[in-house]
């Protein structure tokens, strides 16, 4: 079998599964049983009532009393009511879970099993063929340009190049050397490597994400639990109430029915909120994941929407982090063209982004050598990980902390003229990278050269020189770009009352000119990789709370430290295990979408906390008016304003009250509309859509209901 | 409905009020901060010496546990010598009348009433107490209460603004309230009301002979002036005559009626201006102040629903307009002193009563009408702060479920300490023994007994005729839970906040009208679910069947 087929890259589906309908509405059943059920404090009440009104529904002379109705399919109405209550509250957590199973496995597929080549022999020649679910912690391997990383494991020799877009998305070679974690799923473009297997297959870092997304045992966020205990004062409130009621109506003689009562009850109770209480706090985590984004605690996601300060790096986040070539500047006689053919024929085969950009620009300028296409490229040093023994110094263009006008790219390209028969020279270099180098690698440098480059350097761009011969014939602009929208969304977190910091290794000059062209007020140059921390807890002094992205070792405190510290998975260990969160897709971008679900989370529960309460208005004024049927209180027919008779009055009342909650289950699940905002702005939408709303729908509502209960004879 | 000039009348009472609340706020702000004053060379000498005979060491800083320990402690031995003088009266001095001891459960009641705060009376002042009993329980109790009430406040301010280290020292607190506030105050006081008519004397009684032939009325007088003085300003409202404020003696004319009711507004309209100036920001303090004068108007406003507002061939001295006015005023902040019979009033008044009474906060009583309505911000911030995307957080404090927790309690057991007996009444059938039914304005009165004593107002149906042991004994009960686990409750929530941390910004504003109006709309809807359907079978019912009659 050939070995190079079998280590073939195949990509991975990511489509859903859809969600198994039938498994949903046996699930949403058995969460029927009290066994289950009594953790909702609020639907168990519910559940009690139902079995009650169903005892009077059997036999009214049960509970003779407060039994006055003659009419048994009025209780039994009223308890398929409650009973579909309670199971719509049930159906909501049903959904809410299946949808978070199957963002889990949808998750699970990333992992899948893939041929691994594990070292066997103590000299490192025998080589054995096995799967990744073979392997064991501490198992070496040897991993090859163009395969994909088995397992999560420990460099111990080598240096690659690792491309995470297949577990993560999006393609971003990261460089990995001695002592770096590559992640089981991660693909090898350059270079091969020996590694030291450091987890079981079952305790991948991947693993343990999804478990922590899938586990039931999800402990309650502060403000979930604090939302719990309103509710059950409410419910305490309420029951005490029902109570009075029910023993005045027996000693004053109020003509009561307790199944009326009970259908008030039920009214009052936080049912809708107490229903979807626990598919928001599902669905909220759920949304997060399927933005890839996993919540290692839950109080983090509450401090999410929390943020008053926002640490974003300017590599990465705001800038794509690679520079794109935007001027040719020639130097002494050569001319612009001149500058741009050496650029675009030394960087052809040059496949960084810095080369590509490069190409492109000559090629936009014209810039093209129309003796191109006879050029023999003969050779092109290619740009590796591992150049280091050629002399040539690299650095990654992607390090973050890259400093300004130091050590920069250098490469060095041969071009063998065929074209011009006259030269003595058959072979031409050009070489092209940081200025410093350049002058150093060549023999002929221009007047003023420094002063000239200095002078380029103060846009806060990255100059470039190319030499073609020996002699620099000029110099190249490369600009770090702008990712695109990321502007919009910067004023849209600052139009949350948040602050933006951006940090950046870069000199004062770029980093000024980028925050001004994103908008960001407050930025911090030359930044050491301490500097984070010290930003965290200076803004934390300041009573902010602070979240933050990071990837590095060195980022660790700083994530620690931060109240919502988002880790990449492309980053090192230390820096996820100290993180909050874990962005699978190492998007740093998305630093701001968290902070949007966490405000939605916390909005979609206030305003459903909200709705349920001012709810009760309504129902108060349609059942109190009908439920004393004794003479002597046919005065409160005054406050009838719907003018129902007592049955449609409470059908009515528990039809909306129960039907309130599929109504609502979207909501739930996909959150309350959130659009970037002053906090007091959107405060006062939803206090209009969900309080005023609230107080007003039900009449509305029970309106609609009664009359088609009435006019259609419905029941 | 409410006439032109006395709508002028009541603006004109609210605007002064407040303006004088304002400026008491400042003064108070001197009094509680160790701040140094030119009165400290008169009061400072009078405080060290009380602190030295206490054995007090002011300059301890105690936790709300430690606090909360010294009202109860000061509170319980206050109450129980209250208790002791009553039961034994008849054999102790000042005692030119010769009123008898007291039952034990009619002294337990009355020591527990006004050293809660609340003045609920099951007896005749005029005829039950000596002098002794009026200057020693009574009066003194109406000051203890009023500086414990004051205090507490003061000490959640001090929780909730998070600039001290602890909540203060009580027994520092209490004795500044005393020496500094409370007692020049009711002094001016008095001395203005003496001016204006009120009697102060310690000589008995004197017998008039009338113009009928051979015909005496007895006209009873003692140290009046003092006690109505302090019974308005500390929001007690225990008057010296069983007709409490409606008496001649007690409140001469249309003047003090006026003078009176700016008394009792005084210190509660001062709070909210005092919670702003500690914090330093005095838009906190308006949110407050804001909240509960537009709940007060509110709840003026449905008293003057009614065209009938007094009961066919009832008459009131003041007239109706001054007298629904009164009462209004009186449950709002929660004083329960009266200037008209409450059996005269259409049911709707009835209603308004019980609507302050059961918000507490309408301004509330002195210290304890602020409490509730932080205890309303808490609750409210809560539930509709999540709506801004944030956790819900009040004066950069994030409100945790510790806090929510606390604040349920709070909120919930004033519906618990007036539902509870309310039902207990009509399941043993207490009602009967003075003398109501099980119609619904038997409810409506016993509903209010309960509510008033729950809410520490004291203003009531039965007056003497709830001299039962049932009655004194569970009302004593409610008083004091009414009371102090509210207390208790609120001072843990200022300890916890007090060194909490303190975030910058703020999500949801609390400063803004915006949020005073969610406020408002938030407590009156929470009033509502609470107590809509006992109010229906009760005073709205009544209303709704017509009113005629009074009760």
């Amino acid at each position: 079998m050939d070995s190079e087929a079998h280590f073939a890259v195949t990509k991975f589906k990511t489509s859903k599964p859809k969600l198994y309908k039938l498994a949903i509405l046996k699930d949403s059943v058995r969460r029927l049983s009290p066994t289950v059920l009594y953790k909702n404090v609020v639907m168990f009440i519910v559940e009690i009532c139902f079995v009650i009104v169903a005892v009077m529904a059997i036999d009214p002379s049960l509970i003779p009393e407060v039994s006055s109705s003659t009419d048994v399919s009025f209780y039994i109405e009223v308890a398929v009511i409650l009973l579909l209550t309670v199971w719509f509250s049930t159906l909501s957590d049903s959904i809410a879970e299946a949808q978070i199973k199957n963002t889990a496995s949808t998750l699970r597929k990333i992992e899948k099993e893939v041929p691994a080549r594990k070292i066997v022999s103590q000299d490192r020649r025998e080589i054995a063929e096995v799967t990744s679910k073979q392997l064991k912690k501490g198992d070496l391997l040897l991993i090859k340009k163009g395969e994909i990383v088995p397992i999560d494991c420990e460099v111990l020799e080598g240096i690659a190049m690792v491309d995470e877009s297949l577990l993560t998305g999006e393609s971003v070679n990261v460089r990995k050397s001695v002592g770096t974690t590559v992640l089981g799923g991660s693909l090898i473009t350059s270079d091969s490597i020996i590694a030291r297997v450091s987890v079981n297959p079952s305790e991948t870092f991947l693993n343990r994400l999804i478990k922590l997304v899938e586990s039931s045992s999800r402990p309650k966020t502060p403000n979930e639990r604090a939302v719990s205990i309103l509710l059950a004062g409410f419910t305490a409130i309420f029951s005490i109430i029902i109570i009075s009621i029910l023993a005045l109506g027996v000693i004053l003689k109020l003509g009561l029915d307790l199944s009326v009562l009970i259908a008030l009850y039920v009214s009052l109770l936080p049912t809708t909120i107490g229903a979807l209480l626990p598919a928001i706090g599902i669905s909220g985590i759920n949304r997060m994941s399927e933005k890839r984004i996993i919540i290692k605690s839950g109080k983090a996601i509450e401090a999410a929407g929390d943020t008053d300060s926002l640490l974003l790096d300017k590599t990465g986040t705001i800038t794509r982090g690679t520079r794109t070539a935007t001027e040719f500047i020639p130097l002494g006689k050569h001319t612009m063209r001149d500058v741009g053919e050496a650029a675009f024929m030394s960087s052809w085969d040059d496949d960084t982004p810095e080369g590509k950009s490069m190409v492109e620009l000559a090629y936009q300028e014209g810039f093209v050598p129309h003796e191109f296409a006879v050029i023999e490229r003969v050779k092109f040093e290619e740009f590796s990980a591992s150049t280091r023994k050629s002399g040539a110094n690299l650095q990654e263009p992607s390090d973050f902390f890259l400093p300004k006008g130091g050590k920069g790219l250098l490469q060095h390209k041969r071009i063998r003229r065929k074209y011009d028969p006259d030269s003595k020279e058959d072979e031409i270099d050009i070489i092209k990278g940081a200025p410093d180098a350049i002058k150093l690698a060549t023999k002929t440098v221009p007047l003023n050269y420094d002063n000239i480059v200095d002078e380029a350097a103060k846009t806060g761009d990255t100059i470039m020189a190319i030499a073609e011969g020996g002699e620099i014939i000029g110099l190249i602009r490369l600009r770090d770009e702008v990712k695109p929208g990321i502007k919009s969304r910067i004023a849209a977190i600052k139009n949350m009352g948040i602050k933006p910091v951006m940090i950046t290794g870069d000199i004062e000059a770029t980093a000024s000119s980028i925050s001004r062209e994103v908008g960001i007020d407050d930025y911090v140059s030359r930044a050491k990789p301490e500097t984070k921390y010290d930003l965290v807890k200076k803004e934390q002094a300041r009573g902010r709370i602070v979240a933050m992205i990071g990837d590095g070792t060195n980022d660790a405190p700083a994530l620690a430290a931060s109240d919502v510290g988002i880790a990449m998975a492309s980053g090192t260990e230390p820096a996820k295990e100290a993180a909050n969160m874990v962005d699978l897709e190492s998007n740093p971008a998305k630093i701001i979408d968290v902070v949007m679900m966490g405000k939605q989370i916390l909005m979609t529960r206030g305003a459903v906390t909200t709705f349920s309460i001012a709810n009760d208005v309504a129902k108060y004024f349609v059942i109190v008016p009908v439920m004393f049927t004794a003479v002597a209180l046919s005065s409160l027919s005054k406050l009838n304003l719907l003018h129902l008779t007592p049955h449609v009055a409470v059908l009515s009342a528990l039809i909306f009250n129960a039907l309130i909650i599929p109504f609502l289950i979207p909501l739930a699940l996909r959150g309350a509309e959130f659009k970037p905002q002053s906090a007091m702005r959107i405060f006062l939408k939803n206090v209009f859509v969900y309080g005023l709303g609230g107080v007003i729908l039900p009449f509305a509502g029970i309106a609609a209901i009664a009359f088609v209960i009435v006019h259609f004879g419905v029941i | 409905m409410i006439t032109a000039s006395a709508a002028f009348i009541i603006v004109l009472e609210l605007g002064s009020v407040v303006v004088g609340g304002w400026f008491l706020s400042s003064y108070l702000l001197s009094v509680y901060s160790t701040r140094k004053t030119r009165l400290d060379r008169i009061f400072g000498p009078i405080e060290r010496s009380i602190y030295y005979l206490g054995g007090v060491n002011p300059y301890e800083e105690m936790g709300w546990k430690a606090y909360l320990r010294a009202i109860l402690a000061l509170n319980v031995v206050e109450a129980a010598i209250g208790f002791v003088i009553l039961l034994i009266q008849g054999s102790l001095p000042l005692n030119p009348m010769h009123a008898p001891d007291m039952s034990w459960s009619l002294s337990l009641n009355t020591a527990l009433s006004f050293s809660s705060n609340t003045d609920l009376q099951h007896y005749n002042g005029g005829t039950a107490l000596s002098y002794l009993s009026q200057m020693a329980v009574i009066q003194f109790l109406q000051f203890t209460s009023a500086a414990t009430g004051l205090c507490v406040a003061i000490a959640i301010f001090r929780g909730l603004t998070g600039k001290t280290k602890g909540l203060g020292n009580f027994y520092v607190d209490y004795t500044r309230t005393i020496v500094r506030v409370l007692v020049p105050l009711s002094g001016v006081a008095a001395l203005i009301l003496i001016f204006l008519g009120v009697p102060q004397s310690l000589s008995g009684y004197s017998v008039f002979k009338t113009l009928e032939l051979g015909g005496s009325e007895v006209v009873k007088s003692g140290p009046i002036a003092s006690l109505v003085s302090i019974m308005q300003l500390g929001t007690n409202g225990g008057g010296y005559f069983g007709a409490n404020a409606a008496n001649p003696l007690t409140n001469p004319s249309q003047i003090t009626n006026l003078f009176e009711l700016a008394l009792m507004m005084l210190i509660p309209t001062s709070l909210p201006f005092l919670f702003g100036r500690m914090l330093g920001r005095m838009k906190e303090g308006r949110t407050l102040i804001v909240a509960s004068y537009a709940l007060y108007i509110i709840d003026i406003f449905i008293a003057f629903i009614p065209i009938t507002q007094i009961g066919e061939g009832m008459e009131v001295r003041f007239g109706a307009a001054s007298s629904v006015f009164w009462t209004v005023t009186t449950t709002a902040f929660t004083t329960g002193s009266v200037n008209a019979s409450l059996s005269a009033f259409n049911p709707l008044i009835i209603l308004a009563a019980l609507f302050g009474m059961i918000i507490q906060a309408t301004p509330g009583g002195i210290g304890v009408g602020a409490m509730y309505m932080l205890m309303y911000i808490i609750m409210t911030v809560f539930i509709v702060g999540l709506m801004a995307g944030r956790t819900p957080e009040y004066l950069g404090t994030k409100i945790n479920a510790g806090d929510v927790k606390l604040a349920i309690v709070a909120f919930l057991s004033h519906p618990v300490i007036i539902l509870v007996p309310t039902v207990i009444t009509f399941a043993i059938g207490a009602q009967a023994a003075v003398g109501l039914g099980t119609n619904s304005i038997s409810f409506t009165q016993i509903l209010y007994e309960y509510t008033s004593a729950a809410a520490n107002n004291g203003s009531d149906f039965l007056g003497s005729a709830g001299n039962t042991v049932y009655f004194n004994v569970s009302t004593g009960i409610v008083m004091w839970l009414g009371r102090f686990i509210p207390i208790a409750v609120m001072l843990a929530i200022a300890g916890s906040m007090v060194q909490r941390k303190r975030y910058a910004s703020e999500a949801l504003r609390t400063d803004t009208l915006t949020f005073t109006a969610v406020l408002v709309v938030a407590i009156f809807i929470l009033a509502v679910l609470t107590f809509f359907p006992f109010l229906a079978i009760g005073p709205i019912l009544s209303y709704l069947e017509g009113f005629k009659n009074g009760f």
